[in-house]
């Protein structure tokens, strides 16, 4: 039973850890219609920004992590304003393509400082030992990781619900020429959304790479797995991404818990979060919380 | 009619049969054949390195598979970020006969063209089944849903013992006419076959879009609602996009395989399918010479890039690997500025440059 508790334990640190990396998703989709294939990048730029300025410039990390939201918040919103910006209204496949070809550039950048190949990891600054309870054991990183990402997730939402920007790019995913009338620049609450995408790549870089180790390939791999996340959860929704984020990361430990090992299965916990993502396009495209807006042919 | 046969200087086109002529004009043919003459000599009278010969043939299969990609994408305006996935069922089912019947079978061997043919099936059948979710889904949800399939064709490659966990499944060397391809030959060899079946699909493609059936994938990407009010069945042309598109990708795929003597999971991976796309938006999307540019294109490049790598290497700490980087920051700065400067891609420079010749000394 207690391996039943470990796997839901390490399965809602892995879905709140997908909740936050597919939140920047799903802000930039909701306001823009962009489905932005270059954030596992933005989340490994974010994550290298903060090594960087922990290890060799030598910040405390607390610092350091706030830097780098800051640094990959005008980074996003200079991406949208030099590329994104000049797209609005092109085909949805110039669009796609656009953010791969922005997420290749980025890889290559990355490449040219030595992040690209090799791995580290964050100085520890919290208890090695990990808390055990019940025969549930959970790291002291996971434990913060997975408070921090709630802290952000409810800041967020707060955001949205309260806040005077926040209510403009909700009212912006409404109904665009509705916004326009009443004094929200689109083009604003664009870039806006875009910084806000990249201010929670950073945060969910720093808990991916404090939790797994800083590894490119493993970091920027979260831009593509996010995507059955938010389908399952709906594009457009936040809570849907969170729910969806938690639902994902137990899908996924539990079937690399009971499956992989079984009927000379193995890694299944890689390819479910696709099968599961096939089934839901078939039966309910617009997933969990999303606004029904699929058309039939 | 024009009266002219070599010089069109409008269209006079008075039928539907006269409309659907090949060639518009006999300069136009003309100048096709010595092109063709061309391609099909030059290995004759040249001999190149095997290396380069590699290359060439490489970008002829990405020809075919890019072909396939503008069908479904570009003509069909249904976007699918799994091409490099039916390319790769076409190399496993050349890879799976290897592995069930032995890499020299007589089948492999001997009837190679019959297995291309039959991989092209292959291909066109997991097409369809892939395109099934087209019938409900659009635009970014279908993308998302090919992506999905490309990742399940990734892990079951990869954790299958059949397909050798995705590490080489060797290909035995073929006979033609002459007897057993030797290695000398092997490349110039399969530069033949590949460009015959470019040559083929190329007037494929061409002739089907003169048909009611590649008139309909065009008709369905503009307006898949006025498509059907117009008496076509969009759903039946979705699916049929994608199997065609799965046809070119499992040829394509049954090429490599037989080229490379093997068949490795690292060729059919997600950023092969970028690439694909990539190399589709650069060259042209919904044009046929598109498919041409493109692959010619990012395949020049991404040479050209290694080489440059390779002379700036010389220069810095060899703990700097350039040739990773440079790649795909050139990789993704082409796609961006296209699709930034020349949405339409080379075959708007093509186009260009063909009705200035046509119209000079006239500006229009």
């Amino acid at each position: 039973m207690s391996y039943f508790f470990q796997i839901v334990v390490s399965g809602v640190v892995v879905g709140s850890i997908y909740a936050l990396a597919a939140l920047g998703l799903v802000l930039v989709y909701k306001s823009s219609r962009v489905a932005n294939f270059a954030h596992g990048q933005i989340i490994a730029a974010g994550a290298f920004i903060t090594y960087f300025l922990t290890v060799t410039v030598g910040m405390p990390i607390f610092f350091a992590f706030l830097a780098s939201m800051i640094i990959t918040f005008f980074l996003a919103m200079s991406v949208e304003r030099i590329f994104l910006r000049r797209l609005i209204g092109e085909p949805i496949i110039s669009v796609i393509m656009v953010t791969i070809g922005l997420g290749s550039i980025i890889d290559g950048l990355i490449y040219l400082t030595p992040f690209g190949t090799e791995n580290y990891s964050f100085p520890t600054f919290l208890p090695q030992a990990p808390l055990t309870l019940g025969g549930v054991s959970i790291s002291w990183t996971q434990l913060v990781g997975v408070i921090i990402t709630f802290l952000l997730i409810g800041g967020f939402s707060w955001f949205f619900k309260k806040s005077t920007v926040g209510i403009s790019m909700r009212a912006v995913s409404d109904d665009q020429f509705g916004a326009m009338s009443v004094g929200i620049s689109v083009p604003r609450v664009f870039g806006l959304a875009w910084a806000t995408a990249g201010l929670s790549a950073a945060a969910a870089g720093c808990i991916i790479g404090n939790i797994t180790g800083l590894n490119f390939d493993t970091l920027h791999s979260f831009g593509i797995i996010v995507f059955p996340v938010v389908i399952l959860g709906g594009l457009d929704s936040i809570l849907g991404a969170v729910v969806a984020g938690i639902i994902m990361g137990l899908i996924q430990q539990f079937a690399s818990g009971y499956l992989d090992g079984n009927w000379g299965l193995n890694g299944t916990g890689d390819v479910m979060p696709y099968i599961i993502l096939l089934i839901i396009l078939l039966f309910k495209p617009h997933g969990l919380f999303g606004v029904h807006e699929i058309e039939r042919v | 009619m024009s009266a002219n046969k070599w010089l069109a200087t409008g269209n006079f086109f008075t039928t539907y049969k006269q409309e659907q002529r090949t060639f518009l004009t006999n300069l136009d043919q003309s100048f096709f054949t010595f092109f063709l003459v061309i391609l099909f000599g030059w290995p004759l009278l040249f001999e190149l390195s095997n290396k380069s010969m590699l290359v060439i043939d490489n970008i002829l299969i990405a020809i075919v598979a890019v072909m396939g990609l503008n069908l479904v994408t570009g003509f069909a305006g249904l976007i699918s970020i799994g091409h490099a996935a039916f390319v790769g069922i076409g190399a496993y089912t050349v890879a799976s006969f290897c592995r069930t019947i032995g890499d020299s079978h007589i089948i492999i061997t001997h009837f190679w063209p019959l297995l291309i043919i039959f991989s092209g099936f292959m291909g066109a059948a997991f097409g369809a089944v892939v395109g099934l979710p087209a019938l409900r889904l659009k635009h970014l949800y279908l993308a998302i849903a090919t992506l999905s399939f490309q990742m399940i064709f990734q892990w079951v490659i990869n954790f299958m013992s059949f397909f050798n966990q995705g590490q080489t499944i060797f290909v035995g060397r073929v006979f033609w006419f002459t007897g057993k391809v030797g290695r000398k030959d092997h490349y110039v060899f399969w530069y033949f076959v590949i460009l015959t079946v470019v040559v083929i699909l190329g007037f494929g493609i061409r002739n089907l879009l003169k048909t009611r059936y590649g008139r309909s994938l065009i008709a369905v990407r503009d307006n898949d609602r006025a498509a059907d009010a117009m008496g076509m069945n969009p759903g039946l042309t979705k699916v049929y996009a994608f199997a065609l598109s799965g046809f070119f990708a499992g040829v394509a795929g049954a090429l490599h395989a037989y080229l490379y003597r093997g068949v490795g999971f690292e060729s059919f991976t997600l950023h092969e399918s970028i690439g694909y796309l990539a190399m589709a938006i650069v060259g042209g999307l919904g044009t046929l010479n598109g498919c041409f540019w493109g692959p010619v294109a990012i395949k020049f490049l991404d040479l050209k890039v290694e080489s440059l790598a390779e002379l700036a290497g010389q220069y810095l700490p060899s703990s700097m690997n350039l040739a990773t980087a440079l790649k795909p920051f050139t990789f993704g700065l082409v796609i961006v500025l296209f699709l930034m400067y020349e949405p339409r891609g080379i075959a708007n420079w093509w186009r260009i440059a063909k009705s200035y010749t046509k119209m000079w000394p006239f500006r229009y």
